[in-house]
C-alpha cells in the first residue's frame, strides 16, 4: 500500500474508535507533559543558580575548612556540618601579604532571630569585613558599608538585605532603627540592594551583615572562619591564585602531604561545573520518572491494539483476501499506534508548554530574580521521538499479531 | 486456467481427522461459469478457498495460470489474489463504516495505484452495479442486495480474470438474488471465468458447468443448459 493510503487508512481506524483512542493517548499526553515540564523548569533553575553564581564575580577563589576526600561531588565536611577549627585568622592575614590577591575577606555565619518591635524571624547572619563587600561585588540601596574601625571597635552596626528591611520596617527608612540580634541591640546602618542568591544558596535579601569581630566572638563565641573569600589581583588567573593559596596554608599548618589538607580551595569555575552537574543529575533523575509514566502509557497503548487487533480479525482477513501482504497489514496497525503516540506526544508538548508558561509567570514574579522561560528545543525534539518510538515499540507486538493471521480463520471469525 | 490434481484437504482438530477434500480434480478453461453444488458440509468452501489461494491443499498440485501453488510464497499468493481475482462472500464482508466508493477502492490500495489512476476504476465499478446515487454512502447503512452489489464491484474493480463467490445469494431475497445473478451473468459474457458455491438449483442455472461435491470428492461434472433471465431493463 502507499504510504499516503496507510496513513488514510490508519486516521480512519483511530477515527472508529474516537473516545478509545483519546482515553489510550491520555497515558503518554500525561507523560510527555511531564517530561516536557520537568525539562524546563530543570533548565531554567540551571540558569537560574549558574547566572547567580556567575554574577558573583568570575576572579573569587573560595577557601573553605576541611578536605574534601573522594570524588569531587563530596563537600568538604564543613559544609555537612562537621565543625572544623583550622581556618583562622592567620591564615586570613598570611593570605592578605599575598601578591596574587586583591582582596581577602573573612567570615563566619549562622542562624540567629532577628527582633524589631512585633517583628521577630529567624535569619542566616554573616559576620564580614569592609573587604566582603568589595569581592562580592555588593551595592547598598541606602547608607552605608562597614569601615575597619566597625570590626576593630566590636561596634554594633549591621547591614541587611532588602527583604529583610521591608519585612523589619514596612516602609519606613531602616537606617538608624535599633533592631535585636540575639542578645545584641544593633543599629542598622545600611541596606543591601536586590542581590537574590549568593554562593551556598544564602538568600542575600533576608540576611544579616554583622562586623566579623561581633558576629564571631560575641554571637558565636569562636575563633575560626566559615569561609575565606579571596580575590585574584586583575593580573593573575584565578587558578593561579588558588595555587598561590593552597601553597601558602599549607606553609601555615605545616602540611607537607598533599593528601592531608586540611582545607579545600575552589575556584568559582570549580563552584559553576559542580552546580551545573548537580543540576543537570536532578534534571535527568526527575526526567527519569517522567519516563516511567511513558512507559505506563505505552502498556495501555500495546492493550488498546490487542483488543482492536481482535476486534478486527474479520477485517484483516477481508484486507488479505484482496491481496494485502502482512507487510502491508503490519504497517497499518504499527502506524495507528504510531500515530496515537504521536498525537499523544503533540498534545503532551501543548500542555507542558502550557504548565511551562504558567511556571514562569508564577516564579519569575514570586522570584523576582531572573526566572528565565525556557523550553529546550531538545527537549520537544526528545518528547516527539520518544512519544512515536513508544508508539513503535508498543505497537509491534500487536501489529505482528495481526499480520500473522491466517485469512480463513479471520474470515471466518465472528 | 485452473488445473487441479489429485487436491487433497485434511483439517487436524486434536486427534481427529477430516478429510474435507480427497483426491480431487478437474480443470477449469477461461470464461467458464462453474456453479459448484453439494451437501453442508461437503467441502465447496474448502475447495473454493484453495483454487482462490486462501488457503493451501494437503495433498495435490494446483496450477492457476501456469503457475504451480506450491512455488509460490505467501506474497506471491497476495500479489495474485490482488491482480487475477475477485471474491464475493455470503456475509458481503464489506468495511461496515467505511463510504461504498472507499470499500470498493480496497483492492487498488494493495495494488499501489497512484490515487489518480483509481478515481475512474472505481467510478465504473460502482456504476457497472447501478449504485453510484450511493457512492459516498457508508456501506453498514445500505441494504443486503446493494451491499452484495458493493462487493461485487469491490470483485471486478481491479478487473481480475476469476471471480469466486461462495453463496453470493445465500443472505439475499429472491429479488435481491436475482440482480445479483445478473450481474455475475453479464461480467461472464464479458470475458471473466466465475466460480460460484450454491445450494440452489435456481442459481446455479446460470452456470454452463455443474460440479457436485460429495464427502470431499466430485460426485459429478456436467456441461449444462445456460438459463437466461431478465435482461436489460432488469434493473428499471
Ligand atoms: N478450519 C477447519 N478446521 C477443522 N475442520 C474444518 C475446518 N474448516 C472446515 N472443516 C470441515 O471440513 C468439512 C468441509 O467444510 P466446508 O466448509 O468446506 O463445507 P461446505 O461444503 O462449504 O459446507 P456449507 O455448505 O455448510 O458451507 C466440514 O466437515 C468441516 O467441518
Ligand atoms: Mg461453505
Amino acid at each position: 500500500m502507499l504510504l499516503r493510503d496507510s496513513f488514510k487508512t490508519a486516521v480512519h481506524g483511530l477515527r472508529h474508535a474516537k473516545v478509545r483512542s483519546l482515553l489510550t493517548m491520555l497515558g503518554i499526553v500525561i507523560g510527555i507533559a511531564s517530561v516536557i515540564l520537568l525539562m524546563s523548569i530543570g533548565s531554567s533553575a540551571q540558569s537560574l543558580i549558574l547566572d547567580q553564581v556567575r554574577g558573583i564575580g568570575s576572579d573569587l577563589v573560595f577557601i573553605v575548612p576541611g578536605a574534601t576526600k573522594g570524588s569531587r561531588f563530596s563537600s568538604p565536611p564543613s559544609a555537612q556540618g562537621i565543625i572544623i577549627k583550622t581556618l583562622t585568622e592567620r591564615d586570613a592575614d598570611a593570605l592578605r601579604r599575598e601578591q596574587s590577591l586583591l582582596a581577602v575577606a573573612p567570615e563566619v555565619r549562622g542562624q540567629t532571630k532577628v527582633v524589631y518591635q512585633n517583628n521577630d524571624l529567624t535569619v542566616t547572619f554573616g559576620g564580614v569585613t569592609h573587604e566582603f563587600f568589595i569581592v562580592r561585588n555588593l551595592e547598598l540601596s541606602s547608607g552605608r558599608t562597614f569601615t575597619e574601625t566597625d570590626v576593630r571597635s566590636f561596634n554594633h552596626v549591621a547591614v541587611i538585605g532588602s527583604k529583610l528591611a521591608e519585612t523589619l520596617f514596612g516602609s519606613q527608612t531602616a537606617v538608624d532603627k535599633t533592631i535585636r540580634v540575639k542578645n545584641l541591640s544593633i543599629r542598622v546602618i545600611g541596606v543591601l540592594d536586590e542581590e537574590g542568591l549568593g554562593p551556598m544558596g544564602v538568600d542575600q535579601d533576608n540576611m544579616v551583615l554583622l562586623p566579623l569581630s561581633v558576629a564571631q566572638k560575641q554571637l558565636l563565641g569562636i575563633d575560626y572562619y566559615n569561609l575565606v573569600t579571596a580575590q585574584a589581583n586583575s593580573a593573575y588567573t584565578a587558578e593561579f591564585a588558588q595555587g598561590r593559596i593552597v601553597s601558602v596554608l599549607r606553609q601555615n599548618h605545616r602540611i607537607t602531604d598533599p593528601d592531608k589538607d586540611d582545607f579545600t580551595v575552589q575556584t568559582q569555575e570549580d563552584a559553576l561545573s559542580l552546580l551545573g552537574d548537580i543540576t543537570s543529575i536532578m534534571t535527568v533523575f526527575l526526567t527519569s520518572i517522567a519516563f516511567i509514566s511513558l512507559v505506563v502509557g505505552g502498556i495501555g497503548i500495546m492493550n488498546i491494539m490487542l483488543v482492536s487487533v481482535v476486534e478486527r480479525t474479520k477485517e484483516i482477513g477481508l484486507r488479505k483476501a484482496l491481496g494485502a501482504t502482512n507487510g502491508d497489514i503490519l504497517q497499518q496497525f504499527l502506524l495507528e499506534s504510531m500515530l496515537l503516540t504521536f498525537l499523544g506526544g503533540v498534545i503532551g508538548i501543548l500542555i507542558g508548554a502550557f504548565f511551562v508558561t504558567l511556571a514562569y509567570l508564577i516564579l519569575s514574579n514570586t522570584l523576582a530574580t531572573g526566572w528565565a522561560f525556557s523550553l529546550p528545543p531538545s527537549a520537544i525534539g526528545l518528547a516527539v521521538t520518544v512519544s512515536t518510538l513508544t508508539g513503535v515499540v508498543f505497537g509491534l507486538y500487536p501489529a505482528r499479531k495481526a499480520s500473522r493471521k491466517d485469512p480463513i480463520e479471520a474470515l471466518r471469525y465472528e | 486456467m485452473i488445473e487441479v490434481s489429485k487436491l487433497s484437504k485434511d483439517y487436524r482438530d486434536d486427534g481427529t481427522v477430516t478429510h474435507a477434500l480427497r483426491d480431487v480434480s478437474f480443470s477449469i478453461k477461461p470464461g467458464e461459469f462453474v456453479a459448484i453444488m453439494g451437501p453442508s458440509g461437503s467441502g465447496k468452501s474448502t475447495l473454493l478457498h484453495i483454487l482462490s489461494f486462501l488457503d493451501r491443499p494437503t495433498r495435490g498440485i494446483y496450477t492457476f495460470l501456469g503457475n504451480d501453488m506450491q512455488t509460490l510464497v505467501d506474497h506471491e499468493l497476495a500479489y495474485t489474489r490482488n491482480k487475477e481475482m475477485g471474491f464475493i462472500f455470503q456475509s458481503f464482508n464489506l468495511l461496515s463504516r467505511a463510504s461504498v466508493y472507499e470499500n470498493v477502492e480496497l483492492p487498488l490500495l494493495y495494488a499501489h495505484m497512484p490515487v489518480g489512476d483509481r478515481r475512474h476504476l472505481v467510478e465504473a465499478a460502482i456504476e457497472s452495479v447501478g449504485l453510484s446515487d450511493k457512492i459516498l454512502v457508508e456501506a453498514g447503512k445500505l441494504s443486503g442486495g446493494q451491499k452484495q452489489r458493493v462487493a461485487i464491484a469491490r470483485a471486478l474493480v481491479n478487473k481480475p480474470q476469476i471471480i469466486f463467490a461462495d453463496e453470493p445469494t445465500g443472505n439475499l431475497d429472491s429479488h435481491s438474488g436475482a440482480q445479483v445473478m445478473e450481474i455475475l451473468q453479464k461480467l461472464n459474457d464479458e470475458g471473466h471465468t466465475i466460480i460460484l458455491v450454491t445450494h440452489e438449483t435456481y442459481t446455479a442455472e446460470f452456470a454452463d458447468r455443474l460440479i457436485k461435491i460429495r464427502d470431499g470428492m466430485v460426485e459429478s461434472d456436467i456441461r449444462i443448459e445456460k438459463r437466461r433471465h431478465g435482461g436489460k431493463d432488469f434493473f428499471k
